[in-house]
């Protein structure tokens, strides 16, 4: 069995530093520098959106981060048992084809779901029994 | 979370905070609107402190480009990798010009 870490926070948008920078520290050893800043952007986009989607900002709330390192990829778990997301949200782009045409077009928020899509190589998200799993794979050397 | 110098009549704004999450827009957000009150129009963003920016950060520096209104510049300084690397995600490289240093940002800007 590859290695592999959990790791608990509560609903609290404070404390998403705290396991951005574990998961970081623990990829250190498998990615470069550019996938380990990926890596970084979509899990702590991933556990904001728990938070704040998910559990509505509240804190009290478990969210559970699992890292599994294998040989040719890192897996990272994200749990919550937050109501769940709706099925079509992790696929929507973040612009149009033509992207955004005037400043005050320009998205303040919203951005989330689409940098998780964007800075992983595989994404998957599955609820089952009140439990919700958002799966984060890095592929190792694909940079 | 910032502080600030006039480089030849640029507002130079320092992020000193090392992370703009989630957890410190709100906090951002409120400390930028302060500063872009009374007709700035011209901002140089110094990130050299910064270690990370999540897309709520970048959010707030996107309300702060609105802010500086239809003729305003947003310049960002001293971007690591990874604040780099969202912006070319969020294709917001488009958007501002990055620049090594708060000096060089100005310069252009009056360029």
């Amino acid at each position: 069995m590859s290695p592999n870490l959990s790791l608990k926070i509560d609903s609290d948008l404070g404390s998403v530093e705290l396991v951005a920078k574990a998961v970081r520290a623990l990829c250190s050893d498998s990615l470069g520098e550019d996938a380990l800043n990926d890596v970084e952007i979509g899990v702590v986009e991933a556990i904001n959106n728990v938070i704040k989607h998910g559990y509505a900002g509240q804190k009290g709330s478990a969210v559970e981060v699992s890292v599994g390192l294998r040989q040719d990829r890192v897996v990272i778990d994200i749990v919550d048992q937050a109501p769940p997301m709706p099925p079509d949200a992790l696929g929507a782009p973040l612009y149009g084809h033509a992207g955004p045409s005037s400043t005050e077009d320009l998205p303040e928020g919203g951005m989330g779901l689409s940098l998780i899509q964007m800075t992983m190589d595989e994404v998957s998200y599955s609820s089952e029994q009140g439990s919700n799993r958002l799966r984060l794979t890095k592929l190792i050397g694909s940079e | 979370m910032l502080s600030t110098e006039t480089i030849n009549d640029v507002l130079v704004v320092q992020v000193t905070e090392r992370r703009l999450d989630a957890s410190k827009a709100p906090a951002f957000k409120t400390e930028v609107a302060a500063l872009t009150e009374g007709g700035v129009h011209r901002l140089v963003l110094d990130l050299r402190k910064v270690d990370f920016i999540d897309s709520s950060g970048l959010g707030v520096i996107v309300s702060c480009l609105k802010r500086l209104g239809p003729s305003g510049n947003l310049a960002i300084a001293g971007a690591n990798s990874a604040v780099r690397r969202l912006f070319t995600l969020t294709r917001m490289d488009r958007v501002f010009s990055i620049h090594d240093t708060p000096e060089a940002a100005v310069e252009n800007m009056l360029a």
